[in-house]
This record gives C-alpha cells, structure tokens and sequence, in this order.
C-alpha cells in the first residue's frame, strides 16, 4: 500500500469580495485530488490546505483557483547562478528551487548564468531560495531582494490598492449620482431651481450621466459576474449587476422608445441605477476597509523585526538583510536598535523592551548567556549576541504563525454563516422568479394602485404597467436580499479578537479555540506551577532520632537527580544549611509516589503516603504530625531508612500574587473552579481554600489527569485545563480547551488550544474575556448583518403593499445593504478599544515608550 | 492538460442541459401569459425573457455542480 504524504499550504487568493465567493473557492480546492481540510478565509484573503504533494503541486492548486473564477498571485525574481557548468547543474539547481513550497515555476539558464523564479509571495523568500542553491554546491545572489517584511509590505500594498480603486469608484458614483438624484427630483426642488440648469431633467441627459456610473464603478459587478458564471458559479456580483442591469435596461428602453409598453417615461429608472451602484461601492470600500483594518496585528508583529542586522566578521561589521542571518552569526546591537533574530549575549549588557512580544511591562536587563528574541527593542545599551534561531525558528516567526494561522482557520458558526450565504443565492433568485410571477399574474390586477410611491420618495409609478411593476420588485428583493455583510461579519471579528488577544500575550491556535474558550463551563488549574510559583522551600524537618539535619541530608542526597520540584526544593534547603550531598549509588524514580535510594548502604524511601502503605512501612507514630502540618497546606514528605518510619519533611510553595484574585472573578464571571494535583487531600484542601476553589481533584496521578478532564465532561460541561504545555499535555489535550501558562517565546512545542506566553495567571482571564467579547462581536454582526434581509425581503416583495401602497426602490435596496456593511464594520472596529478587566490600569501593550531613548539621545529633557 | 479538457466537458455537457430547462420555463411562462389573454406582446416577451434569465442562473451552476462530479467519478 502507497504511503500517503501529507503537506500542508497556505496562499493568499485575491478576487474574493464575499462569502459564496469564499464557498465556490473551497469547492474548487476540494474537487482536487487528494486534497483536505481546505479552509479559505475572506479576511485574509488565504486558502488553507493539506494535500498529497505526490498526487498535488502549487500548480495545480492555483489552477483550480483561477478555474473558480479568482487569483493566486505569482511574483517573479532572477538569481545570478555562479558555478553551473552544464546540462546536469541546471537539473540540480531547478529541481533545488522546485522543491520549495510556493515555488510555482524555476527556469535557469545556463549560457547566462541566471534562475528566473515565478514564485507566490509570502510562501518563499529570495534568502530561501539562494540557501537552496547554496545547498546544492552553487552561489546564488538576488537581483531584486525580497523579504518577509516585503512580502507583508507587498500584501498591505494590494489592500491599500483596493481601498483606493474603491474609493476612487465611489467619489465618481457619489459625485455623479448627486446630479442624477438632483435631476430626476428636480420639479420637486422649489426655489432651488433657480440654481441649477433645467437641462439635469431631461431624461436623456439623466441617462447620459447614469452610463458611465454603471459602466465605470458598475462594471466591476458585470465583469466579476460573467467569470463567475463562466465556471458555472454564481455570486453576490450576480444579485448586484442583475439588480443594476435590469434597472439601467428598462429606463433605457422606456427613455428611447416610452411607447413600447414597458412603462413609458414615468419608469425610467435611472436614479435607481446610479444611486444602487453608489450605495453598493460604498458597502466595498468599506469592506476593504475592514480587511486593511483588522489583519494590522500580523503586520505589527511583521514590522517588529528589522530590515538590516549588523554581523560581526572578521573584525569588520558589516550590514545585511535579517533574513540572511545564519546560526552562529555574531550580532551588534546599539541602543535604540531592534533585534534581528534569536539569540545569546556573549558580550556586553543592556536592558530590552520585550512588551511588543511579551507584554512584560517592565524592560529586561540582559547580560552575558541570556537570551535575547528577534523584534524586542534595545533600550540603553549596547551589547553583541550569537544568532541561535534564524528565520521561521524564531520566537516571532512562530507567533506570527500562529496568529496568522489562528486568522486563517474558522471557526464552527462562521463555517454555518457560509454556507448560509453561499447557498442564498440561489434561494435569492427562486425568490426573485416567484415573486415576479406573483404580481405578473395575479398581484398587479387585484392591488396595483396608480398613487403607489417608494418609502422615502414623493415618486409616484403614475400607469405603469404589469411587466414594468413585477420587474421592479422582483429586482429589488434581488438587490435586498444579498447578504454582502455576512461573509466578513465572522472572520472580521475572529481576526479583531485574536489580533487584541495576541497583544496582551495571549495566542489563541485557531477560531474554533475562541468559539470554544467563550462557552466554558469549568476549569481545572494545575496547583504547582500554575496556581503556584512552582518554587516551594523547605519549611519543616521533623526527625524520629531527633537529628533533622542528617534526615535532610540523605532525603537531598535521594531527590538529587529527581527532577521534581519537590526534589529540588529539598536539595536546596540542604545546600542551603551548607549541608555537603554526595551522589546515590542507585536511584528510582516512582511517579506520583516519590524516589527511592541506596548510598553508603543505606536505603532511602522518600515520598508520600501512597508509597509508605505499598512499602509496608508505618508511619503511625508521626502521622498526627503529618496531619497538622498538611492542614497548614503544606506538602508532607515522609522519609524511611532502611524501611523504617525517619521522619518527615515538609515542603510549602507560594501561591501566586493574582490566584486568589483571579479565581474569585471567574467565579464572578459564572466559571466553576477546580483544582488538580498529585498532593494529598489534606494540603490540596488547604491550598484551595487559600485560593477560594470549589473542587479539588487530589492525589491524582500525572498519567490519570486527563481521566479527571474527562469526567467533568461527561457530566456535560465544557472544561478547560490550564497547565504546563508541555508536562501536562494529555490533560490539556483531553480538554475542550486547553491553556499553556508561562510559556515563554517558544510557543511551537506547546500543547494546547490557547498559549499564554506569560507566567501570570490573570491572562486566563485575559484568554476568557477577550474570547466571549469576540464571540459577541460575531454574534452582534450577523444580527446587523441578516436582520436588513429578514425585515427587508418581505418589504421588497411587496407583502405590505396591498395595505399601504408604498414599496422600496431598488436604490433604498442598496443603500440598506451598504449600512449593513457600514454596520458590521464599525461595529467590529469597536472590538479594537477593548480592554480586559485585569489590564484597566496599563497602557495598551505594544505601545513603544520611545521617552526614555529620546531622553538618552538628548533629544529631550528628563 | 487532463483537468483542462474535463472543464470543456464539463462546459458542454452542462449547457446542453441547463439550456433548454431555461428556454423551457421561459417558454412556459409565454404559454401561461398568452393563455390569459391579458397580457401586451411586450410584457409577455419582457416576463419570458426575465423568467429565462432567472431560470438560467438558478439552473446553471446547479446543473455544472452535479456534471463535474459526475464526469469526476468517471
């Protein structure tokens, strides 16, 4: 049987303006062969996928896009090859550039010493493509450099395009359908007349300025829908150039010919078709906005990185770009300089701001050995440093991937949205048919009133007759009908809220994980490490023969390779009371019970009750001792000598500054709080009650923590665990979401649904409010978003006409759907002012306070 | 070069499908509008052509959807 491979990619895909553009993409991707969990997101403009690299290339994927009627864009760059001799180098050096993912096509020629590369931007990188090269045994230099910072730059300059061609769309729709509105509502306009020229009136100069509004910022609908249909997909461009053609068709007609029976003068709909066209480009220029807007946080993170780094060689510095940084590199940093990629300090000393990363507030003094991350900012002096992670390896590299990847991902209710929308289309134009037939038949004689006028309008439809009336309102509910809002009203939102969440340090791995995180019902900490400071000290030695400090001595000398916190807290108590620890002869590690040791003949049995009863060794006599000093919470250890009851040894660790505060506001918040940990029942108890938490889960084995997960699930409660990412990974992967705390920069090798780089447990909260206040946002813009179809498609249909005589033209038709849009995206833009509830009192993080360089620099005063 | 001939099947075979399932409803709605009596030549030829165009887009990517998986599976 074949193996299957799987590879994993991510490209950008430009021509999407809409949730069913956003289906018919997936369609497509799908339809390829051994291809998977394809996702395409609408806010970022990315399709993600896995697929078979055997049976799938990057060509064949973007053919399938631009089948679809959409583009993969494709960039172009020449290296200049030096050492290629003949047939065979070009073969290496083609198939050395190939091989790179987002590499679409690599042609070297060999008479000129040159690679011409097609390549998509974004997925590959001009230093990647020349260490490919220069891994095959030949040198590679770019003729035109290309960086990630470019590729982001590349990308912000496609979006700042779109926002430009719109608004230019939109100030000669705006400006022309003025004078068209101000025409065709002239002999209403009173004393006002006086000042504008009759001419605007005549019907064929309305019709005249009306052309170039649908054939100039209209066309784009015309165009977008023809490719649509051309691959057999319809769109939201459909509703829009049926809505506009329809309305611009029949004023034309009834303009040249009024006698031909489609309604006459009295129906020359031009002000509908310019005025739609102006509302519609509105609501894209605000898309457009929205899509600029809300993907900032990555490109924040991607601007943190500097362009240059200045190596150290041979005694010479010299400047070249980041991304060329090798491992090993010796880098010089000044004050007021950003650092370029992972590193160690090998000389000099500084203090670094880390805030943009971290969101450490405090800068981070750095000497010789400490480690030093890409894109945190050198405050006040100078130091160098060896590269140790370069590229994609660095701690920035792998949170602009996660939140990158958290933004392309969907989540479960917008997964729903789309394929609402993709398939209301469809639904839309069934609706559009009925309708017309309805009044065509039947409506038109029985409720047809000549004095009907449009809602907002003192135009009246005067005779028009049966074909005219049922067209126009079969044209509005297509107008009215298309949910243009909803495709962005989720992923806009997902993408505000993981962008704030990123910048108070919390990751959160894909939309689903916030979906998830705001539906909580209970969550379980970890006690050591996470409720705790995770560093206990040794707080009583209690000894049978009355001599503690040799009974510390050979219980330190037991947990000297133990890598338990307990262990080491025990070893630095001894060390500390200067006491001297030789190496065991043998030593055992007994998870979730404790050690056991032999040195100079004697054995030593360390751990907790659990042990002692397996062991058959009796504690009675110490076990009121035991209680008392448990009940105090502290972790009893208790030690036997050549199986005989020695004593005891009791270890406290110190709660963290914010437990206590955080878990009562989780319980404000309607949370259950639980607790879980290997201690016994009696110090766990204690610990809790410091804490305030409802339940406690003791003596719970390492191995059977995610048991424990799993049995609050099965009493139908959505759990989360917060924990080590990397010791408590089944737990945290058994949750249905699971919280990383204290991280660091290493974000890759954690488990877990949500990542919080700092060790302070109030970013759980941070991770809950920002979850439920995205959650709302989503739930808030699809309300906006479908409440204007569902109030306005029975209005269009004429379901109140018969009552009331009034209808709405199709320009009122576009204009509620351009405020829908309006809505959504201002509502969205809101999300951007949130602050949780534990970070009132600090600025907002990523902010440089650049004060204290200027204040170095003399530019100002102190 | 394979993916690109089963799009112009696709293509084909579709349209000789959707087609006349449009042309059929517009024709059908003339029908009904003619039998009235009612109607001007104008709105029924109007009303056909508008129904045809809707019926077109409704039929049309439904149509091409079940053909590609259909040739697909082939």
């Amino acid at each position: 049987m074949t193996q299957l491979s799987i590879a994993e990619l991510s490209v950008p895909v430009n021509g999407m303006t809409c949730a069913s553009c956003v289906a018919h993409v997936e369609r497509a991707l799908k339809e390829l062969p051994s291809v998977f969990n394809v996702t395409v997101n609408l806010a970022t403009n990315k399709a993600s996928l896995r697929y078979d690299p055997v049976q799938v290339t990057l060509a064949d994927v973007r053919h399938a896009v631009d089948n679809a009627g959409y583009i993969v864009p494709a960039d172009e760059m020449t290296l200049d090859v030096r050492g290629m001799t003949c047939a065979s180098c070009v073969g290496h050096v083609e198939g050395a550039l190939k091989e790179l993912a987002g590499v679409v096509t690599a042609t070297v020629n060999l008479g000129m010493g040159t690679a011409r590369v097609q390549y998509v931007p974004g997925m590959v990188t001009a230093s990647q493509m020349k260490r490919a090269v220069n891994n095959v045994g030949y040198e590679a230099v770019e003729r035109a450099a290309s960086t990630s910072a470019d590729a982001a730059d590349r990308e912000r300059q496609a979006r700042q395009d779109d926002i430009r061609q719109q608004g230019r769309n939109l100030i000669i729709a705006g400006a022309v359908g003025l004078v068209v509105m101000i025409g065709t509502f002239y002999d209403m306009l009173g004393p006002l007349k006086a000042f504008i020229p009759e001419f605007l009136s005549y019907k064929w100069v309305i019709g005249l300025l009306t052309t170039p509004i649908v054939f100039g910022p209209g066309r784009q609908f015309f165009v977008n829908s023809w490719r649509g249909l051309k691959h057999g997909v319809t769109d939201m461009n459909l509703l829009y150039a049926t809505g506009i053609g329809a309305a611009y068709g029949i004023a034309v007609i009834n303009t040249l010919f009024p006698t031909a029976g489609f309604g006459g003068e009295g129906a020359t709909f031009f002000e509908s078709a310019a005025l739609l066209t102006a509302f519609i480009v509105l609501g894209r220029w605000l898309e457009a906005l929205t899509r600029g807007r809300t993907s900032e946080a990555i490109r924040k993170l991607m601007k943190l990185q500097p362009k240059v780094a200045h190596i150290l060689r041979n005694g010479q510095e010299i400047e070249m770009p980041s991304d060329e940084v090798e491992i090993g590199y010796l880098i010089v940093v000044r004050p007021g300089e950003s650092i370029p990629v992972d590193g160690a300090v090998t000389e000099g000393y500084s203090s670094v701001d880390e805030s943009m990363l971290t969101g450490e507030s405090l800068p981070v003094e750095k000497k010789v050995g400490d480690a030093v991350i890409a894109g945190t900012l050198n405050r006040t002096g100078a130091f160098r440093f060896h590269a140790t992670k370069v590229g994609k390896d660095t701690a920035l590299a792998q949170i602009i991937k996660l939140v990158e990847d958290a933004q392309a991902s969907k989540a479960p209710i917008q997964k729903l949205a789309d394929w609402v929308a993709g398939h209301f289309i469809l639904g839309v134009h069934v609706l559009a048919v009925i309708v017309f037939m309805f009044w065509f038949f039947v409506g038109y004689r029985s409720f047809f009133d000549p004095n009907t006028s449009f809602i907002l309008s003192p135009y009246k439809l005067g005779e028009m007759g049966v074909f005219g009336f049922s067209l126009l309102l079969s044209v509005t509910v297509l107008v009215i009908s298309c949910p243009c809002a909803v495709g962005l009203a989720t992923p806009s939102a997902m993408m505000a809220g993981t962008g704030k969440a990123a910048e108070y340090g919390v990751l959160f791995k894909g939309a689903e994980a916030i979906e998830n995180t705001s539906k909580l019902q209970t969550i379980i900490f970890d006690k050591t490490g996470t409720l705790t400071k995770g560093e206990p000290s040794v707080t009583d030695v209690i000894a049978s023969d009355g001599n503690p400090s040799a009974l510390l001595r050979l219980a330190a000398i037991a947990e000297k390779n133990s890598e338990h916190p307990l262990g080491d807290a025990i070893v630095r108590g001894a060390l500390s009371g200067g006491l001297s620890l030789v190496d065991a002869d043998s030593f055992n590690s007994i998870p979730g019970h404790g050690v056991e040791a032999k040195v100079e003949n004697t054995d030593i049995l360390l751990g907790n009750r659990k042990l002692m009863r397996e062991k058959g060794v009796d504690f009675v006599a110490l076990m009121q001792q035991a209680e008392k000093l448990e009940s105090d919470g502290k972790t009893v250890m208790f030690v036997a000598i050549n199986g005989m009851a020695a004593g005891l040894v009791a270890v406290a660790d110190t709660l963290k500054e914010h437990s206590a505060a955080a878990v009562a506001r989780l319980h404000k918040m309607g949370l259950e709080v639980a607790m879980i940990t290997g201690d016994n029942h009696r110090t766990a108890e204690a610990i809790a009650r410091q804490v305030g938490i409802d339940r406690v889960l003791a003596e719970v084995l390492p191995q059977d923590k995610a048991e424990e997960v799993k049995k609050l699930q099965a009493l139908g409660k959505k759990v989360a665990m917060v924990g080590d990412g990397v010791n408590d990974a089944p737990a945290l992967a058994q949750a249905d979401v699971g919280l990383a705390i204290g991280s660091g920069t290493d974000v890759a090798k954690e488990t877990g649904d949500v990542i919080l780089i700092k060790d302070d447990i109030r970013d759980v909260l941070v991770a809950l409010e920002v979850a439920k206040a995205t959650m709302n946002k989503v739930k808030q813009n699809l309300f906006w978003a479908f409440i204007y179809n569902l109030l306005g498609i029975p209005l269009a249909a004429g379901l109140f006409y018969p009552l009331v005589s009034v209808i709405i033209s199709p320009e009122i038709a576009g204009l509620m759907m351009a405020v829908s849009s309006i809505t959504v995206t201002l509502n969205t833009l809101l999300l951007k002012g949130f602050k949780p509830s534990t970070r009132h009192h600090e600025q907002t993080p990523g902010e440089l306070n650049l004060r204290p360089i200027a204040i170095q620099a003399g530019i100002i005063r102190n | 070069m394979e993916q690109a001939n089963i799009e112009n099947l696709v293509a084909q075979r579709s349209a000789l499908i959707y087609l006349p399932i449009a042309l059929s409803v517009a024709t059908l709605f003339f029908v009904v509008a003619s039998l009235s009596g009612e109607y001007q030549p104008v709105a029924k030829i109007g009303g056909m052509v508008w129904v045809g165009l809707l019926s077109l887009i409704v039929s049309m990517p439904l149509v091409t959807a079940r053909m590609k998986k259909h040739l697909r599976s082939r």
